[in-house]
């Protein structure tokens, strides 16, 4: 039985945001007067979009991760995005705690805490209506 | 979940890219449904059981 390969996705999505938020640190970091760290910064997330760029076209899962077609593949990212998630929960929490105890304000942890509670009970609500 | 994935594909002489490029998953995902190591949607299983022309029940099977 012959097979035809579907329409190609466009890959390139994830690459150009990552080239776009490298202007953006650039832009930050010249307004704060640090142009060098500005362009090391922008060199970097140049290097990460062609990275992903060139995984995207030999890698199945990073193709995968790129275009979201495969639910398993997708599902394996929602898996792990959620780790990420609790890893840095411990880390805002370890952070906040540290910072309360040196006798500070618990700033900037309270701010990430609090956004991150928010987007979590915000999420929670919406899924439950919509699903 | 038991399934007959890999003998319905292989007596249809495609290998698992193939039956990927059709059902517009990773050939990575037709290995692990065929090894039991997956479970899919049933919007895939049902794709899978309508390009093997089956019902879904006829390829998956309950422990």
């Amino acid at each position: 039985m012959k097979t035809e390969a579907k329409t190609p996705r466009q890959y390139w999505a994830t690459s150009v945001l990552g080239l776009v938020i490298g202007i953006v640190y650039q832009v930050g970091f010249a307004l704060g007067g640090r142009p060098l760290d500005g362009a090391i910064a922008l060199s970097i997330m140049v290097a990460f979009s062609v990275v992903i760029a060139l995984a995207g076209r030999r890698s199945e899962t990073v193709r995968g991760l790129l275009d979201r077609r495969d639910e398993r593949i997708t599902g394996i990212d929602l898996k792990a995005t959620a780790i990420a998630a609790l890893a840095m929960c411990v880390a805002v929490l370890i952070g906040f705690v540290v910072e309360v105890a040196q006798g500070h304000t618990g700033s900037p942890y309270v701010i990430i805490g609090v956004v991150g509670g928010l987007s979590y009970s915000a999420a929670v609500v919406y899924f439950r209506i919509r699903t | 979940m038991r399934n007959d994935v890999r003998e319905r594909r292989t007596a249809k002489g495609l290998a698992q890219g193939e039956l990927a490029r059709e059902l517009d998953v990773s050939r990575q995902t037709i290995n692990s449904i065929e090894t039991g190591r997956y479970t899919p949607s049933l919007p895939l299983a049902f794709a899978i059981a309508r390009f093997f022309g089956v019902a879904i029940e006829e390829i998956f099977h309950e422990d």
